[in-house]
Parts: C-alpha cells; structure tokens; sequence
C-alpha cells in the first residue's frame, strides 16, 4: 500500500490557456474582428502567466494547477470539476428551455446536452467496472 | 473522527511540513487532517500509523455515528 502523490508540471494548465486562448484569437481574427481577437490573446496570455506563477508555489491551487497533489488535493479537483459540470449542465437545460421557447428548437443546446449526457454514462459504465 | 495525529507529531517536534514530506502529502493535508476536516485515505492511514509506530485503532478514534455497523 502506497500513498500516491503526483508532481504534476508547472505549465500544464499554463500550457491548455494558452492554447485556448490562441484557438480563440484565431477564430476571432479569421472572423475579421481583429481587436477583439487581439484583447481575447492578450487576456488569455495574462492568465496563462497567472497560473505558470501561481503553479509555482506549494499551496492547495498550486498543486491542482500542476495537475498534481496528494489525495486530498485531487479529491478537491474532483470535486470541483463534479460541481463545475452539474452547474454547467443546469445552465444547458435552461437555455435549451428558453431556446425551445424562442425558436422551437434546442438549437447548440441539444448537441452540448446529448455531449454532456453521454459521457456521464460512458463515465459512469467505465466506472462502475472500475470499481 | 477524532485523531492524535497532532498529539503525536508535536510529542516528536515535528512541524507539519515535515511530517507531510515523510508521508509524501503536503502540509494542508496534514493540518486538514489534524482539524478533523479530512478523512485519510486507507494507505495514508497506514502510513501514518506506521509512522509513529501505532496502530491504527490508537490513532483514530470514531465517533459513534461515524461506525456504520453496531
């Protein structure tokens, strides 16, 4: 019996902003709205370097930001990550609602609400057998 | 659940960074653990006990509710 715990890498959540944020300023650029584009890459570069410091550090965030930790940091992302999804699939069913309402269809709604339902149950099948 | 975890570690002088580094854990989890706000997990409880050479059953000590059989 071991306890696990994971280094992690300073820049892996540095790493995933930054390549958001370049998709993002891309896709803005390419749609013709340069500034926009310009204050999308710059903000996201100002975060990317937030989270490259602050995932220096030794505290709770820090480890997380490393996509590291003990147990007790990970279960924190976990849980976090559980929280952040259930208030992000709230937020689909309502807007698909007011979307039915408004035009009678789902719209993009449907496709993230059939997305975030499948894998809950793939999750949930994998999981089950894991365990 | 109430633990001697600090009881155990100030009795040896050791800060709680310390004792998380011989564990493998960071200090946080250390004090959460001390405070009662979090569980260990079975390896981590075994180590601990391992650690301070107890089992165990003298380095936790459940509430009633917390034992779900009777």
């Amino acid at each position: 019996m071991q306890v696990k715990t994971r280094t992690g890498h300073r820049w892996m959540t540095a790493a995933v902003l930054a390549a958001a944020g370049a998709a993002l300023t891309a896709a803005t650029w390419s749609h013709g709205d340069h500034g926009l584009a310009l204050a999308i890459g710059v903000f996201y570069a100002v975060v990317a370097v937030i989270s490259f410091v602050w995932a220096g550090g030794s505290g709770d965030i820090a480890a997380i930001l490393r996509a590291g930790g003990d147990e007790r940091q990970r279960a924190i992302d976990v849980e976090a990550t559980a929280i952040a999804g259930l208030v992000v699939i709230v937020a689909i069913v309502i807007g698909g609602i007011v979307e039915l309402v408004r035009t009678g269809s789902l719209g993009q709604y449907g496709i993230m609400g059939a997305v975030a339902g499948t894998a809950y149950a793939v999750s949930l099948a994998v999981l089950r057998h894991r365990r | 659940m109430r633990n001697r975890v600090r009881e155990l570690r100030m009795a040896r002088g050791l800060a709680q960074g310390a004792l998380g580094e011989h564990l493998g854990v960071s200090r946080q989890t250390i004090n959460s653990m001390e405070n009662g706000r979090y569980l260990p997990s079975l390896p981590l409880a075994f180590a601990l006990a391992r650690f301070f050479d107890q089992s165990i059953e003298d380095l936790f000590d459940p509430d009633q509710e917390d034992v779900p059989c009777k």
